[in-house]
């Protein structure tokens, strides 16, 4: 707690909290992330699935969304953690804020695991008669735990 | 009038239906609007360059459509909760105005735009450019309608 509440009173972070404006103006950013770029991470898993964008061969899909995919995550990981640094003390006995963040760690390990296995080896995919088990593994884990993190983000709000 | 009163009152007095609702509309915003942001940056030159705009719209939109009919009903949903709020929250008309103006420009001009063969580019940009500040106003007069009133 002493921790969560000398990390909340750093200057710029008190500053932030403290200002009418500034808070909702970075969350609605954090959001329009989510919207922007947690589309594409549906559209991805889908392609994955089979279950849409099937005239799209899976490297366009996986290649052309990437970058922005990258960009987009950072800011809305950099937004986030402005947004509960701001606000540690509320934060850090919050188990839904706990949650997410294991949720976020599993989202790295997820990363680790099947970026060399599915999402560099895409023209292997898309030769394939039939999507490997391991691309739809990949594909239902990725929503399993981005609907998890974005949960447990709206849930964070209601715990008291 | 008796729906109404259901509705608000499960949101009201059920723990999780608020937030299930707020999930439900804002999950179906990304799905719905991250779709038509693939054809807006497409359009800006900016991704998915190997299909033409017009065919990234003819495989989102069936996406677009389905998130937008999530959102608007959970919407309607979050307002029969607390419609006297909403009315009287100096943001939330301003939210329902551009987000009328964002629909009706999504499937006219904006579809019309991304559907042609060979528009000009600076047609395209300008529409796609127009589309995403529509649509991302809209998360932030979501987000201020809360912070006003119920913060």
């Amino acid at each position: 707690m002493n921790i969560a509440h000398s990390i909340e009173s750093i200057g710029f972070l008190s500053d932030f909290s403290e200002s009418v404006l500034a808070y909702p103006i970075v969350l609605s950013i954090h959001l329009t992330c989510i919207a922007l770029f947690g589309g594409m991470i549906l559209i991805t898993d889908l392609r994955l699935l089979g279950i849409a964008f099937k005239s799209l061969t899976i490297t366009e899909v996986v290649t052309s969304l990437r970058p922005w995919k990258r960009v987009g995550g950072t800011i809305m990981i950099a937004l986030g953690l402005l947004l509960a640094a701001s606000e540690a003390g509320k934060y850090a006995p919050n188990p839904y804020f706990w949650i997410k963040m294991i949720t976020l760690g599993l989202i790295g390990v997820h990363a680790l695991i099947f970026r060399p296995i599915v999402y560099n080896q895409t023209e292997e995919l898309d030769r394939s008669p039939v999507i490997p088990t391991k691309a739809k593994v990949a594909a239902i884990l990725s929503l399993a735990l981005w609907t998890n993190m974005f949960v447990m983000g709206r849930l964070i709000a209601y715990w008291e | 009038m008796l729906l109404q009163n259901g509705i608000a009152d499960a949101l009201n007095n059920t723990e999780w239906a608020f937030p299930l609702a707020e999930c439900i509309h804002i999950g179906g915003f990304a799905v719905g609007v991250g779709s038509i942001a693939l054809v807006d940056f497409r359009m800006l030159n900016l991704g998915l360059r190997h299909e033409t705009a017009a065919r990234i719209l003819r495989y989102t939109e069936p996406w677009t459509v389905i998130g937008l009919v999530f959102v608007v009903f959970s919407g309607l949903m979050l307002f029969t909760s607390q419609v006297g709020l909403y009315l009287t929250n100096k943001v939330f008309p301003y939210k329902m105005y551009v987000l009328v103006a964002a629909l009706i420009y999504n499937f006219t001009l904006h579809r019309k735009v991304a559907a042609m063969e060979k528009a000009p580019p600076g047609l395209s940009k300008f529409v796609a450019i127009v589309s995403l500040l529509l649509w991302v106003s809209i998360v932030f007069g979501g987000v201020f309608t809360g912070f006003l009133e119920f913060a």
